[in-house]
């Protein structure tokens, strides 16, 4: 593959809203470019994780390298680096932002800016990026460009005639995406001649190679068998290989100031080779490393079990896996009178709790149940003892102890057509936020601000949201620190035992409601027993809320003849089995489900 | 427990009038069922075939000879569509290959309506000198919830029918957690049912089961994929099944039909003396029985449960080629149990009867834990020396039962041993 001059490379990501057409833009583009021949192409190919394509997101941000035969009759290389598009993921968005120069900005011509827009955007020009803004979706028969175009000089000053207006599923005007790539986005800076740093930005474990290092150069220049050092770890080795991925990983000679590409360090371990770190050359080394990155900030926090005892050991293998390839996950061990042995995991939100749970599960072939989900708390104690952090909410000091608890707040954005902004102001009052602004992005649409505790948005606030608006509204959020609350918190009996895994910590005031709505609903998810079963909310000693699961009057198989008896065993040991995957709580048979009641309560929603 | 040759016979006969939403026999109905469409006739040709079929292996299986049969049962489906004759053809083939004792208990499965009843003299005079009839319900509402065809009258005219041709020996089928069936209305159901003086009453719970999602469907399967208004009709209708009612309806039964004089001899059959089910019998027995037609399944008395597949016209097209090759057994499956699941199947039947259980079983180590959980929790008492169900037993039965099953194997959902049925299956085919 032939070396490209540094003036020559251009490095970008494409940031959009979620389904605005990320994904189906990186196809058109890796297609003009012949990066992947038309045999190979699937649709999403850069989303290569099975969950990625099932749900329909960009979990993980992935680099490809584009060969582009420009319109002055030069070849340019330029590295795309896709990034997620869901509010979970921002983190990740800032990170691969951090490897560029510039940003496709794309935009849905029917839906218009939305509220992952302007936190893309918001990040990208936080790090000084040149944003190309593209219209996506021109095909559609309700695509209003012109309107788009409006939003987008309004609200981002963003003059119209920069925007690029495509249809990336018809591949209509793709082209001119590639030129605005070339001529407006600049080349990287960095002297090839200055000692060797490059940052780490992913990695991956490759049984022959070693960890497979992901790292976009700074400056100086890399060669195949240069003996390197990370900064950090202070690991050293002789590279094996280094390369660009196209996406496939294919090997090159050199890589210079601003090339992405990979590196195969012969490690054995990734933790020698962390995200973040700097590669530098064993020989003659950098003075210092690149700035690095924030170490994710986990926002929610849940227990992870194995359904069954003895897979613990298993869990902590899978999860030390998906670490290595998912560094945004925390996990520490912890223990629950309810579920035994498991681990404490933090996520960067609801969605990535989900797929970090069914990634275990599927890759990992593992039956988890999992705790309901929390956000962490800062509880200063009496006398003067100091702080402590809480992500457990069973983990709560004494009310004895406790001198005040503050939560963590999140300001909100939310992107709506004007006929909602009565429902969704009292949806966010009624999580007890406060409403802090709105502006009109056009004639119909606005943006509204709102200051929320994190703990009453990571529940289903976004599910309120989006069916409140019939669909239309989008969300983000970033976060803006602790602040005290009146909390307390909530303990649930089943049989008269308390299940731990079921404590939550909940706002004085809504104790009560959120008491009675999760023992009803446990109600309905405990399945009657051979006995009856209390089950009970308590604060403190107080019950504040009580129901009766009543015992099982009838299980019996009716008939039993010819065919039926076969079909019948069956029937049964799918009873059996679905008995077994069912936790033992004292005498009481709980179901997972139930350990997510909290999840469905609903709140003030 | 051992294999040996057929003491029990079963022939399906997969046509109804029209289909009822809660089945889950193999049926088709409409005009494959009218008798001028032709397809009765060719499944009575085809079955017959099968049956040759089926004897020549049993008859190179067992060169010694067969012992003559004990129960022959024609069931459906609509078996009463048959015409006498055909009946008659069918049970002196039957007779012929294998051998009809000369008690033997033969039954015929009839509808109550006037369009499907048939002509029960007739079919006495066939041969048939039990029947069965699928009464389901006396109330009018309850039968309409069904989707039934027919009217309580129906039912009065049938056994009057019954009698007048000299029917000594007839069942009644009845159904209970019924959608909008009270405890009242299932009482005066039973009532009206004993007022007819049946011999037998089977008195099931209505199940609601989901034969595509157990994996029972399928060119193999033993079941047809449920139609699209059937789906709807059982999710609807299952949101009001209840088991508290359900609970108290089994209890009003039992005190009903004991009051009337029929005795309890399985979980849900009662009967006059001398009047049980020995077909029923044999299948609880697990005695071998051989089984025809699509859908039917035969058991080797140990361990083999051999199906026919449900669809009818693959059957029809094995048993009867078109095209001059010869004719060949229809598709379908087997399954093979282990000697764990086999000892745990004959423990469930076991229990389901009176007699329960010998005591002994308490030392097998695969049944004890389970047999001694039911005792702890009073679901099973010990008494002279057998093992049976409790009154709280019988209602909970399931819990008890499911505890004697082996552990399942670690595959979710049971795909791998689904996976072999198939298999088999198709090996059979080709
Ligand atoms: N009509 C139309 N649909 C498009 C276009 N681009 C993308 N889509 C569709 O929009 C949906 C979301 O696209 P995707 O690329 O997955 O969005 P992402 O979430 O931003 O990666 C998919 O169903 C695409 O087929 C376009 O130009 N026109
Ligand atoms: S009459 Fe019996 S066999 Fe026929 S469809 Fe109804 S339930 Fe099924
Ligand atoms: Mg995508």
């Amino acid at each position: 593959m032939a070396t490209i001059p540094q003036a020559r490379l251009r490095n970008f990501s494409i940031i959009a809203h979620v389904d605005h057409g990320k994904s189906t833009l990186a196809d058109r583009l890796l297609e003009l470019t012949h990066t992947i021949d038309a045999r190979q192409m699937t649709s999403q190919v850069l989303d290569s994780m099975d969950l990625e394509r099932e749900k329909g997101i960009t979990i993980k941000a992935r680099a490809v390298r584009l060969e582009y035969p420009a319109g002055d009759g030069l070849t340019y290389g330029l590295n795309l680096i896709d990034t997620p598009g869901h509010v979970d993921f921002s983190y990740e968005v800032s990170r691969s932002l951090q490897a560029c120069e510039g940003a496709l900005l794309v935009v849905d011509a029917a839906q218009g800016i939305e509220a992952q827009t302007l936190a893309n955007v918001h990040l990208a020009l936080a790090q000084d990026l040149v944003i190309v803004p593209v219209i996506n979706k021109i095909d559609l028969p309700s695509a209003q460009p012109a309107l788009v175009m409006e939003e987008l000089e309004n609200v981002l000053a963003i003059p119209r005639e920069e925007v690029i207006l495509v249809s990336a599923k018809e591949g209509t005007n793709v082209g001119a995406v590639l030129e605005a790539i070339v001529a407006r986005i600049p080349p990287p800076k960095g002297d090839p001649d200055a000692p060797l740093r490059g940052l780490i930005f992913d990695s991956h474990y490759d049984a022959y190679k070693g960890v497979i290092a992901y790292v976009r150069l700074a400056e100086g220049s890399l060669r195949a068998h240069e003996h390197v050092r990370l900064m950090a770890s202070g690991a050293q080795s002789e590279i094996l290989e280094l390369g660009v991925f196209r996406p496939q990983l294919v090997p090159v000679q050199r890589l210079g100031p601003g090339d992405v590409g990979y590196v195969a360090t012969g490690l054995k371990s990734v933790r020698d080779c962390q995200v973040g770190d700097t590669l530098t050359s064993a020989s003659g080394p950098a003075s210092a490393p690149l700035p690095g990155y924030q170490p994710a900030k986990q926002l929610v926090f849940a227990g992870i079990y194995p359904m069954r005892g003895e897979d613990y050991g298993e869990l902590r293998d899978a999860l030390e896996k998906l670490h290595l390839n998912d560094a945004s996950i925390s996990f520490l061990p912890e223990s629950s009178v309810a579920l035994g042995f498991g681990f404490r995991c933090g996520f960067l939100g609801l969605l990535h709790m989900e797929i970090i749970q069914e990634r275990l599960e599927r890759e990992f072939a593992l039956d988890l149940i999992a705790s309901a989900p929390s956000v962490e708390y800062v509880v200063t104690l009496t006398n003067g003892r100091g702080e402590v952090h809480v992500d457990n909410p069973a983990r709560l000091p004494a009310p004895g102890d406790i001198e005040s608890i503050a939560e963590p707040w999140v300001r909100a954005s939310v992107v709506t057509p004007s006929q909602y902004i009565g429902t969704l102001i009292e949806l966010a009052t009624g999580r007890r936020g406060t409403f802090g602004s709105m502006e009109y992005l056009d004639a119909q649409r606005v943006l509204l601000t709102f200051e929320l505790p994190l703990a009453e948005i990571i529940v289903d606030f976004y599910d309120q949201l989006k069916s409140r608006s019939q669909g239309y509204a989008s969300l983000d959020y970033e976060s803006i620190g602790y602040r005290p609350g009146a909390l307390v918190k909530l303990d649930v009996l089943v049989a008269g035992e308390p299940v731990d895994a079921l404590s939550l910590i909940v706002h004085r005031d809504r104790a009560q409601a959120d008491g009675r709505a999760l023992v009803e609903k446990l109600k309905e998810l405990i399945p009657r027993q051979m006995f009856e079963v209390p089950v009970q909310a308590t604060v403190g000693s107080n019950v504040i809320a009580r129901e009766t699961i009543r015992a099982m009057r009838k299980n019996v198989l009716a008939k039993c003849y010819g065919g039926d008896i076969t079909r019948k065993r069956k029937l049964l040991e799918k009873q059996k089995e679905g008995k077994q995957r069912m936790k033992r709580v004292g005498s009481v048979e709980i179901p997972q489900e139930a350990f997510l009641a909290v999840l469905r309560t609903g709140g003030a929603g | 427990m051992s294999a040996g040759p057929p003491v029990a016979f079963y022939v399906h006969v997969p046509f109804c009038l029209s289909i009822c939403p809660y089945c889950d026999f193999a049926v088709v109905a409409g005009r494959a069922a009218r008798r001028d469409a032709g397809r009765v006739a060719a499944f009575v040709a085809a079955v017959r075939t099968e049956l040759d079929l089926r004897a020549d292996g049993l008859d190179r299986a067992y060169p010694a000879g067969r012992p003559a049969l004990q129960s022959v049962y024609l069931g459906g489906g609509t078996p009463s569509l048959l015409a006498p004759a055909e009946v008659a053809g069918l049970l002196d083939h039957v007779a012929r290959r294998f051998g009809i004792a000369a008690a033997a208990e033969i039954t015929l499965e009839v509808n109550p309506g006037r369009a499907d009843r048939g002509d029960l003299r007739g079919f006495h005079a066939a041969g048939i000198d039990r029947l069965s009839l699928g009464v389901q319900s006396l109330h009018a509402g309850d039968l309409r919830a069904l989707g039934r065809r027919h009217t309580p009258s129906d039912v009065v005219d049938a056994v009057s029918e019954a009698r007048a041709a000299g029917f000594g020996s007839v069942n009644m089928d009845l159904l209970y957690d019924v959608p909008g069936q009270s405890l009242a209305s299932w009482r005066s159901t039973l009532d009206a049912a004993l007022a007819l003086e049946p011999e037998h009453v089977s008195a099931y719970a209505l199940s609601l089961d989901d034969p595509d999602a157990e994996g029972l469907t399928g060119p193999f399967g033993d079941h047809l994929p449920l139609r699209r208004g059937a789906r709807a009709w059982r999710d609807r209708a299952r949101g009001s099944q209840d088991q508290d009612r359900a609970a108290e309806q089994y209890e009003a039964a039992s005190d009903r039909l004991a009051g009337a004089g029929l005795r309890r001899y399985e979980l849900s059959n009662w009967a006059r003396p001398e009047h049980e089910s020995r077909h029923d019998l044999a299948y609880w027995h697990r005695d071998p029985v051989e089984a025809l037609g699509p859908g039917a399944h035969a058991f080797d008395g140990d361990s083999v449960r051999r199906w026919n597949a449900a669809p009818l016209e693959p059957y029809l097209a094995a048993l009867s080629p078109s095209d001059g090759r010869p004719a060949g057994l229809p598709p379908g499956g087997e399954e093979r149990l282990d000697p764990d699941e086999a000892r745990a199947e004959a423990a469930i039947l076991g229990l389901r009867l009176p007699e329960g259980l010998d005591q002994a079983l308490l030392v097998d180590p695969a049944l004890e834990p389970g047999l001694r959980w039911g005792l702890a929790t009073g679901l099973l008492v010990d008494s002279q020396g057998r093992l049976r169900l409790t009154p709280r037993g019988r209602l909970l039965g399931s819990e008890l039962f499911m505890r004697l099953l082996p552990a399942p194997a670690a595959d979710p959902g049971g795909q791998a041993r689904r996976g072999t049925a198939t298999l088999i299956a198709a090996e059979i085919m080709i």
